[in-house]
């Protein structure tokens, strides 16, 4: 199937403002705060982890509650090979993204193979965050236990509250980005649909829809398991509380739904909205778990299929023009 | 061996307890409610602070289960209308995510207002003898509380018109609906009994310990693993698992060692879902 070079470049359009707005952001706002630059790039992190989550959920159905849990792996197993033995920086990266995905991999085969429903996939990775949570804890001559792991080996000017480690991560967003428009315009982005429109008639129509999930979680693991392991070292410290559930996968849940699951932009909207609520929250008021909790439900209460799902509807109630990607619907309704 | 397994069905019976609160909601439509550990929180801090005032336990404990009972007919009555007007995936996800609203902010008043809020219920008086292993009175309550709910509750399923009713509902809710059967209100009265179950948790719980503010997750995830492991929707399901996890939970605590219990326990519910996804009394 051949893609005509305008429709790839109109795919990529998005991918291309993002990311010069996100690159001149520090010098038209934050600039040499390290406070703001460090909000900008956890921002930065969650909306990576964001676009893998949305790649295993958001494309392919699987409720992945593991996402802190992948990272943690990713994290961990990168700091714990560079700590243990004299391998470089790199080398331990690659191992905890291997890992991750491997693991990510994994925990899709066990879902496809039981035929487990969204429900069920949620509850049993849910399990695999709780016992890999324990796993830190009780490690403690590996993993330093609730004291956490000092990481080394990332130059000082990559440091997560340097603007250096603002642009790794914002090169590593993009990077994710590019790799899930790509997929989105190959066959697999047309398997992704059809099986998440309709799992039964997609498997009639001849997807392989046990492939297409596993694909999909080992990839979207892999970006969650590189985003955790860099983090590691951009931090330079981890503890298991910069992988907990209530840390990570809450959050990602629900600005991924937020933004709109499935779409591209999604996760980046949601991540860069949920930080500046934060960090409006911490500022001004007393209980922020309660405004928190508020404005989830309001949130999923106001506008249930996000923020871009509703912008791109109303843009195209005023513009009704064609436009010149693919419809996501499928046709022959 | 006899204290160890004793202990296990004393904790098993909490568990269930807690599960089948949050099984019945399930069974009801598909909604699982993330708020029931703060639900549970929340009668703990409302019987504690009656407690606090100088009144009689038995009134805190039915305070206390009351304004659980309220906040669940609250949430039906509020934020799961609009989750119930939506069909299949789409409710359960709505469910979780306005039902995880509502958890982040009672649990965020909570300590937020009350940051050292515990319940703690002191049942003055010496061991019981049972099997020749002397248990706490505190254990003793708890256990037949647990049991008591647990007979109750089969008693009004089987034997009870509405109770037949609400089955009903849960087996297929366009038929029961044909057969003159209102859902909606059929839901509304089971999110004021699983309310009053979370508030029969509080107090039972805090026969045995001190209730924590900060409890609520841990709870809710428990009630999770205990209800999905029982089989969804199945009172008698929550409660046989709840005994086997408490069993395993004891038995490994005792045999191999606290931290690794936590991971077998969990590995015994991972495994229970992919060996039985419908759980073990799931239709």
């Amino acid at each position: 199937m051949g893609l005509s070079s305008r429709r790839v470049g109109w795919a990529l359009l998005p991918i291309v403002v993002t990311a010069a707005v996100l690159v001149i952001l520090p010098s038209v706002w934050f600039g040499d705060s390290p406070f703001t630059t460090s909000l900008a790039v956890q921002a930065m992190v969650f909306a990576s982890y964001g676009v893998g989550f949305n790649l295993i959920f958001g494309s392919t159905n699987q409720l992945f509650l593991c996402v802190g849990a992948l990272a943690g792996v990713g994290g961990y197993g990168a700091a714990i090979l560079v700590d243990q033995t004299s391998l470089p920086m790199a080398a331990g990266v690659a191992v905890g993204t291997a890992s991750a995905a491997l693991v990510g991999g994994l925990l899709s085969w066990i879902a496809v193979r039981r035929s487990l429903g969204v429900i069920f996939t949620g509850i049993v990775t849910l399990v695999f965050s709780l016992a890999f949570a324990n796993l830190l804890l009780g490690q403690r001559e590996y993993t330093g236990s609730e004291t956490g792991l000092v990481v080394e080996g990332m130059p000082s000017n990559l440091a997560d509250d340097h603007v250096g480690g603002y642009y790794l991560f914002v090169g590593l967003l993009v990077g994710f980005l590019i790799v899930f428009r790509a997929l989105q315009l190959s066959h697999v982005g047309w398997a992704f649909r059809a099986l998440r429109d309709d799992e039964v008639a997609a498997e009639l129509a001849g997807v392989n829809v046990a492939r297409y999930r596993i694909y999909a979680a080992t990839i979207g693991s892999a970006m969650i398991g590189l985003t955790g392991a860099l983090l590691a070292f951009s931090a330079g410290f981890i503890s298991p509380a910069t992988y907990s559930f209530d840390r990570v996968d809450v959050r990602v849940l629900v600005f991924v739904a937020f933004g709109g699951l499935g779409t591209l932009l999604g996760p980046v909207i949601g991540a860069s909205v949920f930080a500046i609520l934060d960090e409006r929250l911490t500022a001004s008021f007393e209980s922020r778990e309660v405004l928190y909790g508020v404005f989830i439900i309001v949130i999923f209460l106001g506008f249930r299929r996000g923020v871009v799902n509703a912008v791109v509807s109303l843009v195209r109630r005023f513009l009704p023009a064609r436009r010149p990607e693919a419809d996501p619907q499928p046709s022959g309704e | 061996m006899t204290a160890v397994v004793l202990d296990g069905i004393v904790l098993g019976l909490a568990f269930g307890l807690l599960g089948v609160g949050m099984t019945l909601v399930y069974g009801l439509g598909g909604v699982l409610n993330l708020a029931y550990g703060q639900i549970v929180v929340l009668a703990a801090i409302v019987a504690s602070i009656v407690m606090d005032d100088g009144r009689a336990t038995l009134l805190a404990a039915v305070l206390g289960v009351l304004a659980a009972a309220g906040v669940g007919v609250l949430l039906d009555l509020t934020l799961m209308r609009p989750v119930y007007r939506e069909r299949g995936e789409e409710r359960t996800l709505l469910g979780l995510l306005l039902t995880l609203g509502a958890a982040f902010v009672i649990g965020g008043v909570l300590t937020w207002r009350y940051p050292d809020g515990a319940l703690y219920i002191n049942i003055t008086g010496d061991p019981v003898s049972v099997l020749g292993v002397p248990m706490t009175r505190g254990s003793i309550w708890a256990s037949v509380i647990a049991l008591a709910v647990a007979a109750l509750l089969l008693l009004f399923f089987g034997a009870t018109t509405f109770g037949r009713g609400v089955r009903s509902v849960i087996q297929d809710e366009v038929g029961a609906r044909l057969v003159g059967i209102n859902p909606s209100f059929v839901r509304t009265v089971i999110f004021a009994l699983s309310g009053a179950l979370a508030g029969i948790v509080a107090i039972s719980t805090a026969m045995v310990g001190p209730l924590t503010v900060n409890a609520g997750f841990e709870l809710t995830t428990f009630a999770l693993i205990v209800t999905v492991v029982g089989g969804l929707g199945s009172v008698a399901g929550a409660f046989l698992a709840g005994v086997l996890l408490g069993v395993v939970q004891s038995l490994s605590a005792h045999y191999i060692g606290q931290y690794i219990t936590t991971i077998i326990l969990l590995g015994a519910a991972a495994l229970t879902i992919l060996i039985r996804p419908r759980g073990l009394l799931g239709r």
